[in-house]
């Protein structure tokens, strides 16, 4: 049986006197497409931070592949890691995040050029097939304040894609898109998770989670509350939160499909 | 599909192209072009019954050519363009006219009895008027057109200086010449007669020759001399022809007035200069001495005259003509002087508060000079109005803003006289305020004028005309649309040149009253702009070093190492703590004694680019701070350092947000580079100061050095809004 590319362990986080993460172990083989669902401010989003450190956990140790994050040492002694890290985590964010002094190509060659010292012209290459992979070859020369935000985000996901990252993560990639632009982005997801990328997603898209997860994990107060293939935490939630959550995203969905 | 057939298509047969083109224009566009058709044939009526001489044209004031005071009775005679003599009495301003000859009078002169006036014409006719009937007594055969005529001060002598040069002496009593004096190498211009009737005076060229009526001996020549013969340096004379001339009675000092703005005060005895008078800074025409010699009286093209006593360098301004100051003569008090000007006014003023205190017209109307202007405007506004109607009625755009422009600048051109018989004394001219129902009886037509334009104005730019204008049909509507944005802005920038223009247009007349010697500007203003080199060299070397700077303090204050964060600190507080003088002197004294010797540019550049770049430090570190968390987080998910992030992506985007804050800095710095001048760099300021200085005219440098400074912030911010323009297109939607 395979190795599973991240192990996380008793991973604590605090915000000052604020315990945010409470010890949660979490261990994704790859392929694997990890759907965290929750309230907010239950450290869903802390958690996925934490992962590729831009949140520094307080507690525990974070694995994936071969280097080894243990927080209980002083930050000084993992510094050296935390780039490598990185280099194997592709992340998406909320509000996209595209550099906007650049145009869609600028920003997917930037990090290959700067990080991975790739000559320019491989870079464009490659960053011709990431858009054309996500659909926006015509907008290779557009700055992302003409583009949509369900472009923006596509390209931000071509521009994650561009460091060749073992894993991605998706912190509510859809949540600041207008409706009728969440199909697109969740198209693209679904055919990253098909073509077999490791992905941790937290998103309030039932359906994505559905359809696409291969497990589901409901957090709440810094706590893995349940986990389960997603037939049965949708269909057969065990626990009275996850039942409560589930009926108001399921009803506000529908309002909003309404 | 979107072309819609237009209106300018060329119909078939030969039908009157022109009336099917209107019937096809919108409804609303018809009656505004009707109005720009009437005004382009009125303007044009007037126009060629203007230059034709027709009765209809506007009241035109008569220019006054000389002014003459009776030696006995307060009476004041004039020599006036249309051909009479006017006579007032100066008690009461009421006005006799002697009829005239028809032809334009060129100087009067009373006989000492005050019973005869003596007219000459510019055709070479001479008149004799009784003055208590007014009826002409004598007419002197015509000779040749006259330049300038003078008239003995015991009445009996009168010499006439014709057009080829020649000077005829007239016995005005036998009425004949007994002789004449042929003419010279050099163009004569001015002729005086001293009091006793025994010299002449002669302007040839740029010298004065002095001849004696009666004897045959060679003239003297008073033709100027260098001060320092061995090094040519300090001319003493007229570098221009000499155009005006007068005796002092007593004989002793004879005032010329040249055509190089100077008027000299030439020593009869030795024949050297006693005195040069540079107050006027235009060709001075007409001097004159009161009765004793105590005191000169001068006018010139400036339209200023001058008073003061002979050969001083305290003089007196009376300004309010509105042309050239033709005429000048001294009252019989002696507190009151009297000018004319080709402005069609005689004018009284006195000399104890310097104030004029009555003004009477030729004819109540324009200045002659307005009238032809106005004239002039007509027929260009006439004809460039039909083409304008033409490009109208074919709905072009352009037509209806050029027609626009036209108009506005024509309202423009009508406010300068409105505005100086009404308002300009307001803000500070020293002009004579009209009472009010004068000045309407004075300026109606141009009121009317400037209403109907105005008029005209508002009915081609409402809303329903310039619409049809400014969306031209048979585009797409966003094309429409882009078409309307893009002239609205056109629209609204020609209002705003025309606010522009008016708010010079005052600005210029308040400078007028500062009295400026124009010649001595035109003479220094090479010299002076020579330092803008300088300056602007000296800018943009401080603000490079600024940049750095500050770029380098914003990462200091930024910093969390202390050390760091604490000499930046320091810096800031420093620099911004002090006034830049004071830096500026520390900087220049204070490195000497540190056996430091800097060149004074460098130290200037240094100075500067410090003070700039703790300023400029806070501005780099709002911009630094400006950009986002995400922009970090995103940058360092990808695996980028911080040093990388720094210089990709947080730079590039903080400097767009500082370019505008940078470049106001610059043009700030530019004008804060006048500071310099205390090292002594030959930059602008400090050459406008060292020639002001050196001549007395600091203020006329300083307008040319504060004009340039003026034109290069326009010139940078310009640019400043091209880089914006530029550093702003990933913004753009």
């Amino acid at each position: 049986m395979a190795e599973p590319i991240i192990k996380v362990r008793g991973l604590h986080k605090y915000f000052g006197p604020l315990h945010v993460i409470r010890g949660v172990d979490l261990e994704v083989m790859p392929g694997e497409v990890v759907v965290i669902i929750g309230p907010s401010g239950g450290g869903k989003s802390t958690f996925l931070r934490c992962l590729n450190l831009l949140e520094q956990p307080s507690a525990g140790t974070i694995e994936i592949e071969e280097i080894r994050i243990d927080a209980d040492r002083p930050p000084s002694a993992y510094r050296h890691y935390i780039r490598p890290l990185r280099m194997r985590v592709g992340m998406v964010f909320q509000h996209f995040n595209l550099f906007p002094h650049m145009t869609a190509l600028e920003n997917i060659i930037e990090a290959p050029i700067t990080v991975k010292k790739m000559p320019r012209e491989e870079a464009i290459a490659k960053a011709e097939q990431l858009l054309e992979w996500v659909g926006l070859s015509a907008k290779r020369d557009e700055y992302p304040s003409r583009l949509s935000g369900g472009q923006q985000q596509r390209v931000a996901i071509a521009r994650a894609l561009a460091m060749e990252p073992k894993i991605m993560l998706f912190d509510e990639p859809t949540s600041a898109l207008d409706p009728e632009l969440i199909a697109e982005v969740i198209e693209v997801m679904e055919r990253l998770a098909n073509e077999g990328m490791t992905m941790v997603v937290v998103t309030h898209e039932i359906h994505f989670a559905r359809d696409v997860a291969d497990r589901v994990i409901f957090m709440d107060s810094g706590q893995w509350a349940e986990m389960g293939p997603p037939e049965e935490i949708f269909t057969r939630p065990k626990e009275e939160r996850t039942r409560q959550f589930l009926s108001h995203i399921l009803r506000g969905g529908q309002a909003a499909r309404r | 599909m979107d072309k819609v057939s237009c209106p300018d298509k060329p119909t078939e047969g030969n039908r009157l192209p022109g009336l099917e083109m209107l019937s096809a224009l919108p409804k609303t566009v018809r009656f505004p072009l009707a109005m720009v058709a009437l005004t382009a044939l009125l303007s044009l009526l007037y126009a060629v019954s203007y230059f034709a001489g027709s009765p209809l044209r506007l009241q035109v004031t008569s220019a006054v050519q000389d002014i003459a005071v009776h030696p006995g009775a307060s009476l004041l005679a004039a020599a006036v363009q249309d051909g009479t003599v006017r006579l007032w009495d100066t008690d009461d301003w009421t006005m006799r006219t002697l009829a005239g000859p028809g032809n334009p009078v060129l100087r009067v002169e009373f006989t000492p009895d005050g019973r005869t006036l003596v007219g000459v014409c510019t055709d070479g006719t001479i008149f004799l008027w009784d003055v208590p009937t007014g009826r002409i007594i004598q007419t002197l055969p015509e000779g040749e057109p006259v330049r300038d005529a003078s008239l003995s001060a015991d009445g009996t002598l009168l010499a006439v200086l014709g057009e080829s040069g020649v000077i005829r002496l007239w016995d005005v009593e036998l009425g004949a010449v007994f002789r004449e004096v042929p003419a010279g190498e050099s163009p004569r211009r001015a002729v005086a007669l001293n009091a006793e009737g025994t010299l002449l005076a002669v302007g040839e060229g740029k010298r004065i020759l002095i001849r004696e009526v009666e004897g045959s001996r060679p003239p003297r020549v008073l033709q100027g001399y260098w001060r320092n013969a061995a090094a040519q340096e300090g001319w003493e004379g007229h570098t221009g022809e000499v155009i005006a001339l007068a005796f002092s009675p007593d004989g002793r000092l004879l005032a010329s007035g040249g055509s190089d703005t100077l008027l000299i005060f030439w020593d009869l005895e030795d024949g050297m200069v006693a005195g040069t008078t540079e107050a006027h800074w235009a060709p001075v025409v007409r001097v004159t001495f009161n009765q004793d010699g105590t005191s000169f009286l001068s006018g010139s093209q400036d339209a200023k005259a001058l008073n003061g006593r002979p050969a001083s360098q305290n003089v007196i301004n009376y300004e309010g003509h509105l042309g050239t100051v033709t005429g000048v003569a001294f009252g019989r008090e002696p507190t009151v002087l009297y000018t004319a000007g080709d402005d069609g006014t005689v004018r009284s003023w006195e000399t104890v508060n310097r104030s004029q205190t009555h003004m009477v017209w030729t004819r109540v109307g324009l200045a002659p000079l307005w009238g032809e202007i106005f004239a002039w405007w007509m027929l260009g506004s006439g004809l460039l109005g039909l083409f304008f109607l033409w490009a109208m009625c074919r709905m072009r755009g352009w037509g209806h803003l050029l027609a626009m422009s036209l108009y506005l600048l024509g309202i423009l051109l009508l406010l300068v006289p409105i505005l100086t018989a009404f308002l300009l004394p307001l803000v500070g001219v020293r002009s004579y305020t009209l009472p009010w129902e004068l000045g309407l009886r004075v300026t109606w037509p141009l009121i009317v004028a400037t209403v109907w334009y105005g008029g005209l104005i508002a009915l081609l730019t409402r809303e329903s005309v310039a619409l049809c204008y400014e969306a031209p049909q048979g585009l797409p509507l966003a094309e429409q649309l882009m078409a309307v944005r893009r002239t609205h802005r056109v629209r609204f920038g020609i209002f705003v040149a025309a606010v522009w223009l008016t708010i010079l247009l005052v600005l210029y007349s308040v400078l007028k009253g500062f009295n400026l010697n124009v010649p001595f500007m035109g003479h220094f203003f090479e010299f002076i702009m020579t330092g803008a080199g300088i300056t602007l060299w000296l800018s943009a070397a401080s603000i490079s070093l600024a940049v750095v700077l500050a770029l380098i303090g914003a990462l200091g204050r930024l910093s969390n190492n202390p050390v760091l964060n604490g000499i930046a600190g320091f810096y800031v507080s420093l620099i911004r703590g002090t006034p830049l003088l004071v830096q500026l002197y520390i900087w220049y004294l204070g490195l000497p004694r540190l056996n430091i010797t800097l060149p004074a540019e460098l130290a200037g550049v240094l100075a500067l680019g410090v003070n700039y770049g703790a300023y400029m430090t806070e501005i780099f570190r709002a911009g630094i701070q400006a950009i986002g968390k995400g922009q970090h987080e995103a940058a360092q998910a990808l695996g980028m350092t911080a040093a990388q992030t720094f210089r990709r992506i947080v730079l590039p985007q903080a400097f767009r947000i500082v370019i505008p804050p940078i470049g106001n800095e610059f043009i700030a710095m530019m004008k804060d580079s006048a500071l310099v001048s205390v090292f002594s760099v030959w930059e602008l300021t400090y050459r406008a100061q060292k020639i002001g200085r050196q001549y007395f005219r600091s203020i006329e440098t300083f307008l040319i050095a504060a004009a340039f400074y003026w034109v290069l912030t326009v010139v940078f911010q310009f640019l400043q809004g091209k880089l914006e323009e530029y550093m702003a297109r990933s913004e753009r939607r």
